[in-house]
């Protein structure tokens, strides 16, 4: 673990840009997507709660050295949970600094940081135009956004070409927010009587990248 | 609360719930899903189960609590029920609507940790925020029917939903044929009260059905009164002119309740006293 210490703090220290912007995009595209057509995805997941469905599947994108992630995902909530059945589309931007390899087969992200933007459809009571005043509630009722913090653990898949991307399963954990949790807690004087745990959702999931 | 106690509370049922999806409030499928706690749910029937345990004795005149839009006011809720233990004789408490204010399921179970520490069983009529999304249907899910009636020490308590604008003014809401039916039948009691969330003089209710609502509860035999939140301020007064004497509550953030005595003088007409409580 000690040894990984500096480098840690090297590679959080540098300039992420920096060092993407020092290699030629052909160069790049060829060590990292191996020529594969932009849009491929490089990962697919799948997601438990965390506000983003019973069950969510999702795609997504990895760039900046493989610590930025752009994903999106599609979930599920059946009637029995919530009085209808909810489809929730899921934005999320997540940064992993750190990268602590474990064993040659095991890889540990202690720390990803981001942010998500939800849009819930089939809610029951969703406005109808007239139904209400101008500004009656100032709140939306089926767009969300909010911040996420969590970590994962990878499993390094055997690669058949020594240039290929890392091929791996990572389980990942992610605590987060939204919105209207994060006025509850911080309006009024509610920080006297909310408690920051009281407001935290958890989402559990299974990512490969290939 | 501390962040490490709540934490615990919260997560104590997980390891179990996630070899059943779906028990454990921090795994949330979406803030509009009522997924979690399995403890707060069907509480009007439980504090109903509660008041049915604890009978006053006929004749006894019956002292409750009345308040309203405890919405996002959370800490105002913890000092509210310190107070409230204080007094003595009352029988129950009843909110009228605006639990929460996003129409959230944790909202309402926020609101329900704190005045479930009441001595108190308390009571609830859905207001207009409790239905925004898919909070009717965690109103439900949590706390039980939206129109309901019973009956404690001789009164005859009538809960209805008026939050008219949440259905879109679709002529329905409120179900003056179901409050025509409950307030005509006094079922043994000796006088009545009725609770809903919007007042029928406010722009949120169904002016269409004004005139039917509010002759319904003016040809009701023996109406104390009609209990109103929404306004968040405390009014009270023969809105219509007809007898009906309405009374609104303050919202929790008002730091103030009311105590309502209700009793039959000796020729049996009902009678009040009204108290209000600042804390």
């Amino acid at each position: 673990m000690r040894q990984f210490l500096p480098l840690l703090l090297l590679s959080a220290a540098t300039p992420v840009l920096g060092q993407v912007a020092a290699t030629t995009p052909a160069a790049s595209a060829a060590s990292t997507f191996e020529a594969r057509p932009w849009y491929r995805p490089n990962h697919v997941q799948v997601q438990t709660a965390g506000g983003m469905g019973l069950l969510a599947a999702g795609v997504g994108y990895t760039t900046l050295r493989d610590r930025l992630e752009a994903d999106v995902l599609v979930g599920y909530v059946p009637e029995k949970h919530a009085g209808s059945t909810l489809s929730i589309f899921t934005a999320k931007l997540l940064y992993s600094p750190y990268t602590l390899p474990l064993s040659d087969k095991f890889v540990l992200r202690p720390l990803t940081i981001g942010i998500y933007g939800s849009y819930t459809h089939g809610t029951i009571n969703d406005e109808v135009r007239g139904q209400y005043t101008k500004g009656y509630y100032w709140f939306s009722t089926d767009t969300r956004i909010g911040p996420l913090l969590g970590g994962r653990l990878s499993y390094l898949r055997p690669t058949t070409t020594p240039t290929a991307r890392q091929r791996r399963i990572s389980a990942y954990y992610e605590l987060g927010s939204n919105d209207l949790y994060l006025v509850s807690l911080f309006t009024n004087a509610n920080r006297k009587s909310l408690s920051p745990a009281d407001v935290l959702t958890l989402g559990l999931g299974l990512k490969m990248d290939f | 609360m501390s962040l490490s106690t709540s934490f615990r509370l919260r997560a104590s049922s997980c390891a179990a719930a996630l070899t059943l999806l779906g028990g454990c409030e921090i795994l949330e499928f979406s803030p509009n899903a009522y997924n979690g706690s399995k403890d707060q749910t069907n509480l009007t029937a439980k504090h109903l189960a509660r008041l049915a345990a604890n009978p006053l004795p006929p004749g006894d005149t019956l002292r409750f609590v009345f308040s309203g839009d405890s919405q996002r006011f959370y800490d105002h809720a913890e000092n509210l029920v310190k107070s409230v233990n204080q007094q003595r004789g009352l029988s129950m408490m009843v909110i009228a609507g605006d639990i929460s204010d996003f129409g959230l399921a944790r909202e309402m179970r926020w609101i329900d940790e704190r005045l479930s520490k009441l001595n108190i069983p308390y009571l609830t009529v859905i207001g207009n925020h409790d239905q925004v999304g898919n909070g009717r249907e965690a109103y439900q899910h949590i706390f039980g029917p939206l129109n309901y009636s019973f009956i404690y020490g001789d009164t005859k308590f009538t809960f209805i939903d008026t939050n008219s604008r949440e259905y879109n003014f679709n002529g329905k809401i409120p179900d003056v044929p179901w409050l025509q039916q409950q307030v005509s039948n006094l079922q043994g009691a000796k006088r009545q009260v009725v609770m809903s969330h919007v007042p029928p003089d406010d722009g949120d209710f169904d002016s269409r059905l004004t005139p039917a609502y509010t002759n319904t509860l003016a040809t009701a035999p023996k109406l104390v009164f009609e209990l109103n939140g929404h306004r968040h301020s405390f009014r009270i007064g023969e809105t219509f002119n007809d007898g009906v004497t309405y009374i609104n509550s303050s919202s929790f953030e008002r730091d103030q309740y009311i105590i309502l005595t209700v009793w039959n003088d000796a020729n049996d007409q009902p009678k009040y006293r009204l108290k209000t409580v600042h804390f």
